[in-house]
């Protein structure tokens, strides 16, 4: 074990991820490579403006007794937690490496929402037929705490800290930064870490819908998602989950785990703008890449890739795009969003991204944007990957996330072969 | 097993995922590993399904099947026709 108070290099251990792309990173990857929409017509949305999105395939599925006592957002997190801690090399919920400390293993998962999809149905009961109806698992299932880290250190009965990040969209970045921090402080000596959402409801759907955040191509569902597009429109909702297990490099080389990228830099800033619109010139996300960069030790022409935020969303994209612009105008790196492909997975993005970027270091490929078809005159001037996926091995990548309230959280990831 | 029995008998096994061979009228819902929590589900979900005014607050582990089981037929021989 390294000195706790050592601020030594922090790597990825174990990758998990459920999506609409489908069980597993694997399954994601492959989806994600093949540059198409997932997005289709959802009934559980019909009488919403809105009512289409992009699910994963088995949402009923957990890897616990008595999953149906839990938001389908906590099995999203439990499900993606299992294949990541196999990846590190260590079976989830069941036996575990005999050095296994519960007290020094940190549980940090974000969700913008919690189990809102309890709140919603125990909404309902409550004005059909009264308090007496309402389970007495309601609470248990949405309280963000417990939707998100609360269960999954319950069920790996870790002792460590157990903490919900939430910064709405940047919700699952946020958590991996703070996961982080803990390693790097010495808090403790593993994290499993990411994010978790299921907002694909009809009061998140419509409340969406009333801030005219989301696409309205719901005739044509599986182009609607149109990262920097000449013709976006806004984003469609997903539902998923994105973990990643980190160590510090020498614990990790100690227990022989395998060492798939290195969480080289991470930083977090806010716009001061407003509710929902990031800065015009991105000045916040900007900010955020140069202390993630400066925390990486590394220099803005080393950079060459970028996984973006991209939503979708005219002024999101936008923003976003000048940010890349102005930053990278000497050596341009490429880009790609995997929100075409996935739709918007809220606190989840940040995550799976992060996973995402981890096997694009790993693989040597950028996977394509899905539907872009032609940039807009604000979205032009970045080497967007569009139709197919690029093999270009780069070294070193960034993970963009922004969220409403103007939150902007930055990763650097870095090949672990890299300088 | 009469047929309160069996329906809270079926209600846990496939609500709870208890298993059918330990339900017994002497079982008490600790025995069958159901948390506070679940129990008090449990009763929701029979007074859901049988329109019957169970007392949830009153719900603890260590209840037993049997029981449960008494205070539904209690109720429900106490219905009178109609308040349905």
């Amino acid at each position: 074990m390294t000195d706790r108070t050592d601020r030594a290099r922090i790597v990825v251990t174990g990758t998990g991820a459920v999506t609409a792309g489908g069980d597993g990173m694997a399954a994601t990857w492959r989806t994600l490579c093949g540059g198409r929409g997932t997005a289709r017509h959802d009934p559980a949305l019909d009488g919403t403006p809105v009512p289409i999105s992009c699910r994963p395939p088995h949402p009923e599925d957990a890897p616990v007794r008595q999953g149906w006592r839990l938001d389908r957002s906590t099995r999203y997190l439990l499900t993606a937690a299992q294949e990541a801690l196999r990846e590190a090399g260590i079976e989830a919920f069941g036996t575990r490496p005999p050095d296994w400390d519960p007290a020094r293993v940190a549980v940090v998962v974000g969700s913008a929402a919690g189990g809102v999809a309890v709140l919603e149905d125990a909404h309902r009961r409550l004005l059909e037929r009264g308090p007496g109806a309402l389970s007495p698992l309601t609470l248990t299932g949405y309280l963000p705490n417990l939707s998100a880290a609360g269960h999954l250190a319950l069920a790996l009965r870790t002792t460590g800290p157990a903490l919900h990040t939430s910064t709405a969209c940047a919700s699952g970045a946020n958590a991996i930064a703070h996961a982080a921090l803990l390693l790097a402080t010495g808090a403790c000596d593993l994290a499993v870490t990411g994010g978790t959402d299921a907002m694909a409801t009809p009061l998140c759907a419509a409340a969406f819908a009333r801030t005219g955040a989301l696409s309205r191509r719901t005739d044509r569902p599986a182009t609607a998602s149109r990262p920097f597009d000449r013709d976006r429109d806004g984003f469609v909702l997903g539902e998923g989950a994105g973990v990643l297990v980190l160590e510090r490099a020498a614990d990790a080389a100690a227990r022989g785990a395998p060492a798939l990228a290195h969480l080289a830099g991470w930083a977090t800033t806010s716009d001061a703008h407003h509710p929902t619109a990031p800065d015009p010139a991105g000045r916040g996300l900007r900010a955020a890449v140069a202390l993630a960069l400066r925390a990486a030790d590394a220099a803005p022409g080393e950079v060459e890739h970028v996984n973006a935020h991209g939503t979708g969303t005219p002024r999101g994209d936008r923003a976003e795009a000048a940010a890349i612009r102005d930053l990278f105008a000497r050596t341009p790196p490429s880009v790609t969003s995997a929100k075409g492909a996935l739709g918007h997975t809220m606190g989840a993005a940040g995550a799976i991204e992060a996973a995402l970027t981890v096997r694009t270091l790993r693989t040597g490929t950028a996977p394509p944007t899905a539907n872009h078809d032609a940039p807009g005159p604000d979205t032009a001037g970045i080497d967007l990957v569009t139709g197919r996926p690029r093999d270009h091995g780069p070294r070193l990548a960034l993970s963009h996330s922004l969220g409403f309230g103007g939150h902007n959280t930055v990763l650097a990831l870095r090949r672990t072969d890299a300088p | 097993m009469d047929q309160v029995t069996e329906r809270i008998a079926a209600v846990l096994t496939g609500k709870f995922d208890v298993p059918a061979d330990l339900i017994t009228a002497r079982a008490s819902f600790q025995d069958l590993d159901l948390d506070s929590l679940s129990v008090v589900e449990l009763y929701v979900t029979l007074q859901e399904e049988w329109g019957v005014p169970l007392d949830a607050e009153a719900a603890t582990g260590d209840v037993t099947v049997g029981e449960l089981a008494d205070e539904v037929r209690t109720l429900l021989d106490g219905r009178r026709p109609g308040d349905d």
